[in-house]
C-alpha cells in the first residue's frame, strides 16, 4: 500500500512540475516566471522528502531544507531586483 | 501497519494540494490569485509530506529537521508572496481586468518606495 | 528574568532530574513547569498574565491550523471551479498591531487563511492591503481580520 501511495505522489508531483514547467515558459511577465520557480522549489523539496522516505536514507532531509533556504532567498532576491530596477518588460 | 496508513494518506493528501497548486499556477487568470494558490496550497503540501516523513522515520533527529523544514515554510511562503507581489506592483504587472477594487494602484511613491494610505485621498 | 525564560529552566530542570532530553519529555517538563508556575506565582502579576497567554497560544495555533486546511480546501474548490465565479479585489484594512513581531505575524497568518493573502503595510503602519478572492462584503471582511488580530495581540501584548 504504502508501495501504491509513492508511487501516486510522484506521479502527482511530477504533474505539478509540469503545470508549473508550463507557466515558467509562457510567463506572461518576470514575476509570473518568479512565482512558478517558487512553486517548483517548492515541489522539489517534497520530492527529496518521498525519495528520502522511498529509499530510507534521512540524509537528503538535509538537502530539502537547504533548498527550501536558497529557494527563498531567491525569490526575495528577484523581488528586490525587479523593484530596484533592472530591465522591466519581459522582452 | 497502521503507521503505513497514516503516511500514505498524508502523502497522497499532502501531493495533492501540490498538484493543485500547480493546476492553479496555470489557470488562474493573474499573478496576485497565482500567488494564492502557491502560498497556502504549496505550503500544507510541503507541510504534509514533511510530516509523512517523519511518521515513517519515527527518530528524534529526523522528526526535528522536518519540524524544521515545516515551521521554515511556514515562515519563509508568506514573506516571499508579499515581496513578489510588491514588485509586481512597482514592475506594473497587468491584473485581471475583472478586479472589482484596488486600493493598491498608485499609492507606492515610484522614487521614494514609500507606500501611501488610502487617508491620502482626503487631504488637499 | 521574564516568565517563559523560567519556565524553559523549570523544564530543562525536570529533562536534567529525569535524565532525558528528548522533545516529548521536555514539552512534559514544560507543562508541569508551566502549571507550578501558573499555581504558586499567580499573585504576582508579570506571572498571572503568563498563565493567560499560553493557553491563548494554542487557542491560535488551533485557529490557525483550522484556517490552513479551510484555505486550502478553499483553493482546491477555486482551482477546480470556472474562474468567473470570482470577484477579486485588493482591499486596503486598518491595522492596530504596532509592532514588527506583531504585523509580520499577523501578515503571515491573514496569508495562510482562506481566500485572503497579504500584500504590504503602509509605510506609516496604519493600514495593510490585502487580496482577497471574493469580495462580498467589505465591512464583514474588516471584520474578520479585526477578529484575528485581537486574538494575535492577545498573545504579543
Amino acid at each position: 500500500m504504502l508501495e501504491g501511495a509513492i508511487f501516486l505522489s510522484y506521479l502527482l508531483l511530477s504533474l505539478a512540475l509540469l503545470c508549473a514547467l508550463v507557466r515558467l515558459v509562457r510567463g506572461p511577465t518576470l514575476p509570473d516566471r518568479v512565482v512558478a520557480l517558487e512553486l517548483m522549489a517548492s515541489l522539489t523539496v517534497a520530492f527529496i522528502g518521498i525519495y528520502a522516505l522511498n529509499n530510507d536514507r534521512p540524509a537528503f532531509l538535509d538537502v530539502a531544507m537547504v533548498l527550501a533556504l536558497t529557494a527563498f532567498l531567491t525569490a526575495v532576491g528577484f523581488a528586490r531586483y525587479l523593484e530596484k530596477g533592472g530591465h522591466r518588460g519581459d522582452q | 501497519m497502521i503507521n503505513d496508513l497514516l503516511v500514505s494518506v498524508m502523502l497522497v493528501a499532502g501531493t495533492f494540494f501540490m498538484f493543485l497548486a500547480g493546476i492553479g499556477v496555470l489557470r488562474m487568470p493573474d499573478l496576485l490569485m497565482r500567488m494564492h494558490a502557491t502560498t497556502k496550497a504549496g505550503t500544507l503540501g510541503a507541510g504534509l509530506v514533511m510530516l509523512a516523513v517523519a511518521t515513517h522515520f519515527l527518530d528524534a533527529g529526523v522528526t526535528a529537521r522536518t519540524l524544521a523544514i515545516i515551521l521554515f515554510i511556514l515562515l519563509t511562503a508568506p514573506v516571499a508572496a508579499h515581496a513578489i507581489g510588491r514588485a509586481a506592483y512597482f514592475v506594473g504587472v497587468p491584473l485581471w481586468d475583472k478586479m472589482l477594487k484596488d486600493d493598491l494602484k498608485n499609492r507606492y511613491d515610484p522614487d521614494t518606495h514609500i507606500l501611501g494610505n488610502p487617508d491620502d485621498d482626503k487631504q488637499p | 528574568m521574564s516568565p517563559l525564560s523560567w519556565n524553559l529552566i523549570l523544564a530543562l530542570i525536570w529533562a536534567a532530574v529525569t535524565g532525558n532530553f528528548s522533545g516529548a519529555n521536555l514539552l512534559v517538563g514544560f507543562g508541569l513547569g508551566y502549571l507550578i508556575l501558573g499555581f504558586a506565582l499567580r499573585d504576582v502579576p508579570d506571572f498571572a498574565r503568563y498563565r493567560k497567554k499560553v493557553p491563548r497560544l494554542f487557542l491560535l495555533l488551533g485557529h490557525f491550523l483550522r484556517d490552513l486546511v479551510a484555505s486550502n480546501l478553499r483553493v482546491a474548490y477555486d482551482v477546480l471551479t470556472p474562474t468567473h465565479y470570482m470577484r477579486p479585489a485588493v482591499v486596503a484594512v486598518p491595522l492596530r498591531a504596532k509592532t514588527d513581531g506583531a504585523i509580520t505575524i499577523l501578515a503571515n497568518m491573514i496569508s495562510l487563511t482562506p481566500g485572503t493573502l497579504s500584500l504590504d503595510v503602509s509605510s506609516d503602519r496604519s493600514v495593510l492591503y490585502l487580496h482577497v478572492m471574493y469580495l462580498d462584503d467589505e465591512a464583514d471582511l474588516r471584520r474578520q481580520i479585526h477578529a484575528l488580530e485581537d486574538r494575535v495581540l492577545a498573545v504579543l501584548e
